[in-house]
């Protein structure tokens, strides 16, 4: 059986093959990174897009990438061999558009794919956005990402 | 509509055995607590008659997030260091656990998701009401995001049936979850869990805020900011991806709430922010 691993609100996790990463999002994202040959990864699940410097880097798009990739290039991957998959950043249905909170969810998908283009990390998948919370499932036997949102699965393979 | 559903659901709602019980001692303290000549000591004498109750209820009083400290060891100790209505808050908790701590199918909600959710929202929903100067119904806040939700119990059941439809129908009308799920079956889950709290003999503010936390705007003036402030947290509990189910954020965040309270979007985000921290509070009462 592979090891589950639960990944909370603004946590990170990391690990190697055959481990399965987990989280649940609505308008957080959540960033699956992984390397192919080493067959390490890890998932950040963020809650906000701009760290304004409170000690909680795990909880924001522009602090947790950069640590995420740090955590996993101690682990053993190589950075060059790096690619990432996003997912999440839903927004609500219905809000006025002068309400900042309605926008979270994109804003936190924009910074996240910043942040991993400055980082130089090809994002090769994602499925962000629209109105569904989202389950993923990040396998780290071959890096593909399983996404349950409204009753229907999703898988995205490339690596 | 499908009105064979919307007979289904009805004969449910008619016939009370068939919707959720919890312990009558919830119900006592509720009222027990708003009458001004009922003494403290009658209302812990009721509460030490449910034996099994009152061993959960010390267990909540000592957790993290209700403990002063001290350790409590009898419910008269606890009304004394908590306060009644911290107690009150604490029965309620202990008394919906089981109606509320289960897998609800219709909703893809795993087991403990909608408990996690309802605590989370009590959590938060009490926050809000501190920031914004209305402690004096902190409490009631509390109650009223534990059980915001119950009515999902009982439609879960139809939901799993007609999900299809229900969203088929928010995505072509731009309408509401809610309002799709009361155009498909006759009834949403703010209805039903209206009719279950008329059964626990809970009282109106909290009916209220059951029957209208997705539309604060429809609810009667009085409730209006108590309604407002389940709403928000029950907004932001779902975009932090806490009890997200299948329904999604096919809500709306409501204008009229966020006026209400005169939440600024500097509020509102850092209340989206605090998230973590309001978790981490939940899970002591979990």
């Amino acid at each position: 059986m592979n090891t589950l691993i639960n990944v909370g609100v603004s946590q990170m996790g990391a690990s190697s093959s055959p481990t399965v990463l987990r989280t649940i999002l609505g308008s957080c994202v959540g960033i699956c990174i992984y390397d192919r040959m080493k067959k390490v990864g890890g998932m950040a699940h963020i809650l906000l897009p701009n760290n304004p410097g409170d000690g909680n880097p795990e909880k924001y798009a522009d602090s947790a990438i950069p640590l995420l990739i740090a955590r996993l290039v101690r682990d053993g991957a190589n950075k060059e061999f790096l690619s990432a998959k996003l997912a999440g950043g839903a927004s609500m249905f219905k809000f006025n558009a002068s309400v900042t909170l309605g926008q979270i969810g994109e804003r936190n998908v924009e910074e996240s794919k910043k942040i991993l283009e400055k980082s130089n990390i090809p994002v090769l998948e994602h499925d962000t956005g629209g109105n569904t919370g989202r389950v993923i499932d990040f396998f780290l036997e071959d890096g593909r990402m399983k996404v349950k949102a409204g009753g229907q699965e999703k898988l995205y393979y490339k690596v | 509509m499908h009105a064979h559903i919307q007979q289904r659901i009805q004969e449910i709602i008619n016939n009370l055995d068939r919707l959720p019980s919890i312990p009558d001692v919830a119900s006592k303290v509720l009222t027990m607590v708003n009458d001004p000549d009922v003494a403290f000591k009658a209302i812990a004498d009721e509460i030490s008659k449910d034996q099994a109750i009152t061993t959960n209820i010390l267990k909540l009083c000592n957790s993290a997030y209700f403990s002063k400290g001290k350790e409590i060891s009898s419910i008269d100790r606890a009304i004394v260091t908590l306060g009644i209505k911290e107690v009150k808050d604490i029965v309620v908790v202990a008394a919906t656990r089981e109606v509320l701590n289960k897998i609800i199918v219709g909703y893809d909600l795993a087991r403990g998701e909608l408990w996690k959710h309802g605590i989370a929202v009590a959590v938060l929903s009490k926050r809000i009401a501190v920031l914004k100067n209305k402690k004096s119904i902190a409490d009631i806040a509390f109650t009223g995001g534990i059980i915001h939700d119950v009515g999902k119990t009982v439609l879960a059941l139809f939901v799993q049936n007609t999900f299809k439809e229900i969203l088929e129908l928010v995505q072509t009308r731009q309408i509401q979850f809610a309002a799709a799920e009361k155009e498909i079956m006759g009834f949403d889950h703010q209805e039903i869990g209206e009719n279950i709290l008329n059964k626990w003999k809970f009282p109106e503010v909290l009916r209220s805020i059951v029957r209208h936390h997705h539309q604060p705007d429809k609810a009667p003036a009085e409730f209006l900011p108590i309604v407002s402030i389940v709403h928000i947290a029950n907004t932001l509990c779902l975009m932090a991806g806490v009890g997200i189910g299948a329904d999604g954020l096919y809500h709306e965040l409501s204008d009229t709430a966020i006026k209400t309270l005169g939440l600024t979007n500097r509020e509102l985000e850092q209340l989206y922010g605090d998230m973590p921290q309001v978790l981490n509070q939940a899970s002591g009462i979990l």
